[in-house]
């Protein structure tokens, strides 16, 4: 008997508790419908972990300033599935729905795309963009007014300075170098992260003419065999003659454990680990000649179709171009800057001495998946 | 309501919830992926897929290695879970005590700090190589070696449990009165120990094939680039080759090979279940 009416009590507690849980959600209701006038927008950004921790600085800035604005970050890691974002906007505009993504961190496949299905990203312009005027002018090429090229950062050459005193300065240079210390040089698998993939695509693009890169042309797979010719070659000079290790981070660990003396990185996460004492300071960083690609990274405003949103979107994307936003871009990722240069402190623009010899972009949209998959196979199997 | 109706409704109601979740989480996207295995890229029906994972020398080599890995792996885990099993149940010396007590403490480390953990100690510098001397160890990391090793390091405590249950299930009087009748050693442990545990083996070596055969952290960071694992091959084609209908023909693939495993292992479970109601 007891146990029964303890049982009642239990039962009656639990009824009290969710009712007075429900009260408060009820309360927190009627508070936001007081504040209806917040416009609620979503980022939809992708890359490693420092561009996370990156928007984690920058919105509640954005926030600070715009109480009216309420930024939700959704953030996809690289390598787990980016392109879905993409096939979500895409879905959504096909069937006349509202995506729910307001701003889309992307590429310029993205924006060729987005031009196939018909557009899915507002223009933007000086008018409701003021800040655009900041830009650096050659980021903006090919972006047809799609999109905000807002940070960039570029492959170059990481290498230990105490091991090698012979650093190449150009890409032939370089070759020779790791057919002389074999076992000293490791680029990742270019699956996994962009340092590796940069490396086989320019090497494979270093053997055709200079604009190939800029060509979406699938004749231009046809001529890539030269390229893949040179990887099979370097591949028993690289580390365990030809382990590829995954991911980005893949490298960097081997170079700061001294298994290997020189690799292609990521000037931001570089640069960044080198502050941050995880790469020791003997490890320099080097452009070479034709450079690695690299380059910005684009936002886009997608057209959901609500106007509010659409302002609120662009109150963002001027906001990221303000000087403030763009010292984060510096000190926190170590990116280049998407504004020109001349509009940093000077103490900015030293920092980025080593790694200022530029990029080449590559323009080859689908075409890198398929290097990368037409890699596996050639070179990986060998 | 007759009382048998009753009984078998709440049998029913009993079992709804499990099979809803079942159908939502499993059996409806396990369709998809098997309809998208059937389709091209126009979304028109094709054996493209399959045509492709079973001649492109690419996948042939992903799978042989995949097959590889896995019964290597299963061989040496059920091997040495069996034999520390024995030990555990046969001895009751300080040290077995201790190991009963200490045995399943990897099933607590989260995977990719084992395998980070791993990775440092055996690496070409690590501490195994500071230990033993530089260019002593032989290469383990991104190798076949690294990988059988840290399968059998992840699933010897979880197979080792199941064994020490089977064992301890064994009554003490069985052995005795075969030891009382003079049966040796070898004798004891052929006639009496295996076959009363050679089923719970049957079941640890279906837990661990479909475990292994489908696994993704340990072979993406420490195998080598090619051959590759079909768990990582499925990865690159979804996500970076963007190939969707490959990488499910792929996950029909190993679906198929889980379930002819999983077959075994019902039938066994339905002779046992026989053999209980008779």
């Amino acid at each position: 008997m007891t146990m029964y009416r303890n049982l009642k009590k239990f039962a009656l507690g639990v009824v009290a508790g969710v009712t007075a849980l429900s009260l408060v959600a009820c309360g927190n209701d009627s508070e936001t419908a007081n504040a209806s006038d917040v416009t609620k927008i979503s980022l939809y950004s992708t890359g490693s972990q420092n561009v996370e921790a990156f928007w984690e600085k920058v919105i509640p800035m954005f926030e600070e300033e715009n109480k009216e604005i309420d930024v939700e970050l959704v953030f996809v890691p690289s390598g787990t599935g980016g392109q879905s974002t993409m096939d979500r906007i895409i879905a959504a505009k096909k069937s006349g729905e509202d995506s729910e993504v307001d701003i889309y961190e992307g590429s310029l496949a993205d924006m060729i795309r987005s031009e196939e299905e018909g557009g899915l990203f507002y223009t933007l312009d000086q008018e409701n963009i003021p800040n655009l005027k900041n830009v650096q002018e050659e980021n903006l090429n090919g972006t047809n007014n799609l999109a905000v090229p807002y940070r960039a950062s570029s492959v170059v050459l990481a290498y230990n300075s105490e091991k090698v005193s012979d650093v190449p300065n150009t890409a032939d240079e370089l070759y020779q170098w790791i057919k002389d210390n074999p076992g000293r040089f490791a680029y990742n698998d270019p699956s996994t992260g962009g340092s590796g993939s940069s490396f086989v695509l320019t090497t494979v693009y270093n053997q055709l003419p200079a604009d190939a890169m800029n060509s979406q042309d699938e004749s231009i797979m046809e001529d890539w065999d030269k390229g893949f010719d040179v990887l099979r070659d370097l591949a028993p000079s690289l580390y365990k003659e030809g382990v590829y290790p995954k991911k980005n981070q893949g490298t960097l660990d081997l170079l700061a454990n001294g298994e290997v003396d020189m690799i292609p990185a990521w000037s931001d996460m570089a640069l960044e680990q080198i502050n941050k004492g995880l790469l020791p300071d003997t490890i320099k960083l080097k452009q070479i000649e034709p450079a690695f690609t690299g380059g910005p990274a684009y936002l886009m405003s997608v057209d959901n179709g609500v106007d509010d949103r659409k302002k609120a979107a662009e109150a963002f994307l001027n906001f990221v171009l303000t000087v403030d936003v763009q010292e984060v871009v510096i000190d926190q990722m170590y990116g280049y800057p998407g504004i020109k240069w001349d509009l940093l402190s000077d103490e900015d623009q030293e920092k980025f001495k080593d790694v200022s010899g530029g990029y080449r972009i590559f323009n080859g949209g689908e075409l890198g998946s398929k290097l990368t998959e037409e890699w596996q196979k050639e070179v990986a199997t060998q | 309501m007759s009382k048998k109706m009753k009984a078998s409704l709440l049998g029913l109601g009993l079992v709804l919830p499990s099979f809803l979740t079942l159908l939502v989480l499993v059996i409806y996207p396990v369709t998809i992926s098997i309809r998208e295995s059937f389709q091209d890229e126009q979304d028109n029906f094709s054996l493209a897929n399959y045509v492709y994972i079973f001649t492109e020398p690419l996948i042939l080599q992903n799978i042989r290695h995949t097959l590889f890995v896995t019964v290597v792996s299963c061989i040496f885990v059920l091997a040495i879970a069996y034999f520390i099993a024995i030990y555990l149940r046969f001895s009751k010396s300080r040290i077995s005590r201790w190991m009963n007590k200490l045995y399943f403490i990897p099933m607590f480390i989260p995977g990719v700090i084992a395998v980070y953990g791993f990775i440092n100690f055996y690496r070409d510098n690590g501490w195994l190589a500071r230990i033993v001397g530089e260019g002593m160890v032989p290469p383990i990391i991104y190798d076949v070696k690294g990988l059988v090793l840290i399968n059998i390091w992840f699933n010897i405590p979880f197979t080792t449990m199941l064994l020490v249950a089977a064992l301890e299930s064994i009554p003490n009087s069985i052995i005795e009165s075969a030891r009382d009748a003079g049966a040796r050693k070898l004798h004891i442990f052929t006639k009496f120990i295996f076959p009363l545990s050679y089923r719970t083996m049957l079941v640890a070596i279906t837990f661990l094939f479909m475990g292994m055969v489908g696994s993704f952290t340990a072979p993406f960071l420490i195998d080598r680039n090619a051959p590759q694992m079909l768990g990582v091959s499925m990865q690159q084609h979804f996500s970076v080759f963007n190939e969707i209908g490959q990488s499910s023909s792929l996950a029909v693939f190993m679906f198929l090979l889980c379930s002819f495993v999983g077959y075994f292992y019902i039938r066994s479970n339905m002779n046992n279940s026989k053999k209980d109601s008779f």
